[in-house]
């Protein structure tokens, strides 16, 4: 019987203690927000977005090379002699045409591995997170500003240029090639004199 | 035509009767499925049912072919706590590549980690009160995580999987105001720790539905290898920061917190609960200790290599998580990893499970899951 009143009155006595607890936090101020009417500020360098300053971007693919699930996809191609594509504002030369530049972002992990690379530090993450899509390839961000026609014009201009080269070379390595024969057979010549 | 008889009824067999708790059941705190075999209201049987988050993540480190891609897929072994998974990681490659690495990083980890351990039994024990239909204490807690959670997305940049320890050093350097960001959470921590006793540890519902209810005898424990608060609770005093230190933990003073039956039997859920409370006391302590003897000055990338050289070799480094121990097994060969193995505290406590289970009531059967404070993504990998 003592034992019962005791085990009440405890349970009785913790309970109110809690219910004073909610109390106290009843009268302090709302910790939560209204989202979307009010919304938190990110600190600076959250993770929620990534963008690319492709003026800046020289295609070196370290970003790439970085990333582990493989969501950036960059392709380039040399720039002729012909043409100057200029300098980063960081001031590094800038010798490829990005013809593509995708960061896949439903792929992404937000991981910031690509981020830190970058010479020019072009590629980084951007406080924007509402960018939701119903259609998952709306999330393929393409940042290469050339047209396709500028794309294949390239193309065919570094290829030109490129086979010229080999052309040269191998012009080239004949040319040795026919003189060392030369030398050869009159080394031979000398020997068979002397 | 003939006579409808009634059908015989049937003699009233003890039968056993066996149903399913989860996949999506609200108290198995993630895709975890019991096969529970009930006589009546009573546990005769447990069987988990694991692999439903499993992402291959020790053949994917093996792939990747490069240490350093590995970590950001470490932080998802288990997410309720990344930052301890990272540390293991790093630590073992580390040792394998014998790195060193800075004062000032070293003593960041630590802060960084304790704080995560925090953040992580407010969850643990939040969830624990919200399986026993405790709503309140889940919410408080949430409030108190999501401060930590606010100094960790400052100093990484990201809220749950940080991403932020690399091999040799940290990502990024340390925000100026985290030293006074961090003292402003450890002081105004301290009181609600007492509100959270209020709440829930001195609640005598609370008590009556965790006391004496799933005893975990010591040897049991240590036969099943149970580590973190799980053994603890038993009443073993086994915490590998103080009884095999790695990292800095050698210096700081702390105790290890035990069961000790105060409310039943040594070894039962409130004893597990209990445990965790007092650890988050003990994790302020390192806070404070490690915030006061931080060097001011450092660069921590200082000791980070440009390009991880793979070496050839051998190394397991274990850790204390707020789970218990994680280890990395790592056989390293010249061109890369050849074997990344992660021994997970979840999976080894989760397989207690059936033998504490045992002629437990359903309802408790609810509690037990909850004390173990298993996170899916520890388990399955
Ligand atoms: S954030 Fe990580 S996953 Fe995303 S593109 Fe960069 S490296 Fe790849
Ligand atoms: S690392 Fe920077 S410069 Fe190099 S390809 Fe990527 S974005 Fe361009």
């Amino acid at each position: 019987m003592v034992q019962t009143l005791k085990k009440s009155w405890t349970t009785f006595k913790t309970i109110f203690t809690g219910m004073g607890v909610t109390m106290r936090h009843l009268l302090q101020p709302s910790v939560t927000l209204r989202y979307p009417e009010e919304r938190d500020e990110l600190p600076s360098g959250a993770r929620s977005k990534l963008f690319v300053h492709i003026d800046d971007c020289i295609g070196c693919k370290l970003c790439e090379r970085a990333c582990p699930v493989n969501c950036i996809a960059i392709e380039t191609v040399q720039a002729t002699k012909d043409v100057d594509l200029g300098k980063t504002s960081t001031g590094n030369p800038k010798r490829f045409w990005i013809t593509t530049f995708n960061i896949d972002m439903s792929k992404c992990m937000y991981c910031d591995m690509c981020v830190p690379p970058c010479p020019t530090e072009c590629i980084s993450m951007v406080p924007e997170y509402e960018y939701s899509e119903y259609d998952r390839n709306n999330l393929l961000f393409q940042f290469s500003e050339l047209s396709a026609d500028k794309v294949t014009e390239v193309k065919e201009k570094a290829e030109k240029e490129q086979e010229e080269k080999q052309r040269k070379k191998k012009e080239a390595a004949r040319k040795k090639k026919a003189q060392k024969a030369d030398q050869t057979s009159k080394a031979k010549q000398k020997n068979s004199e002397g | 035509m003939a006579p409808v008889t009634s059908p015989q009824p049937a003699a009233i067999e003890n039968r056993t009767m066996t149903i399913n708790m989860g996949p999506q059941h609200p108290s198995t705190h993630g895709v975890l499925r019991l096969e529970v075999t009930v006589d009546g209201e009573v546990v005769t049987k447990v069987k988990p049912d694991i692999g439903y988050l499993h992402r291959c993540f020790e053949k994917y480190a093996e792939s990747l072919g490069d240490y350093a891609k590995v970590v950001p897929y470490t932080d998802r072994i288990d997410y309720v706590s990344a930052l301890h998974q990272e540390m293991g990681y790093v630590i073992a490659v580390e040792k394998l590549l014998e790195l060193e690495v800075p004062e000032r990083v070293e003593y960041m980890r630590v802060i960084l980690a304790e704080l995560q351990r925090i953040a992580s039994h407010l969850l643990g024990i939040g969830t624990f009160g919200l399986d026993l239909g405790a709503f309140t204490p889940f919410l408080y807690c949430f409030i108190e995580r999501e401060n930590i959670l606010r100094i960790l997305e400052k100093v990484s940049g990201a809220r749950l999987l940080y991403n932020y320890l690399c091999v040799g050093g940290l990502m990024r350097d340390i925000p100026t105001d985290f030293t006074s960001d961090t003292w402003e959470f450890v002081t105004s921590f301290r009181p609600k720790i007492k509100e959270l006793n209020d709440l829930l540890t001195t609640n005598s519902i609370f008590i009556d539905r965790t006391a004496n209810i799933g005893v975990l005898p010591a040897e049991v424990a240590l036969n099943y290898s149970a580590s973190g608060p799980m053994l603890r609770g038993s009443g073993v005093s086994w915490d590998l920061r103080k009884n095999d230190p790695y990292s800095i933990y050698d210096r700081f003073e702390f105790n290890v917190p035990v069961g000790q039956g105060e409310m039943g039997t040594v070894g039962d859920c409130w004893d597990r609960y209990i445990v965790r409370v007092r650890e988050m006391e003990e994790s302020l302590k390192i806070i404070e200790q490690a915030l006061d003897q931080m060097p001011g000055e450092g660069d921590v990338k200082e000791a980070v290599p440009r390009r991880i050289r793979s070496k050839e070799g051998e190394v397991y480094v274990r850790t204390e998580t707020p789970r218990g121990e994680l280890g990395y097994y790592i056989i390293s060969e010249k061109s890369g990893p050849y074997r990344i193995k992660a021994r997970t505290p979840s999976f080894v406590n989760l397989s207690i499970l059936p033998a504490i289970s045992k002629g437990a009531l359903v309802a408790d059967l609810v509690a037990i899951v909850g004390s173990i404070d298993i996170v899916l993504g520890g388990v399955d990998r």
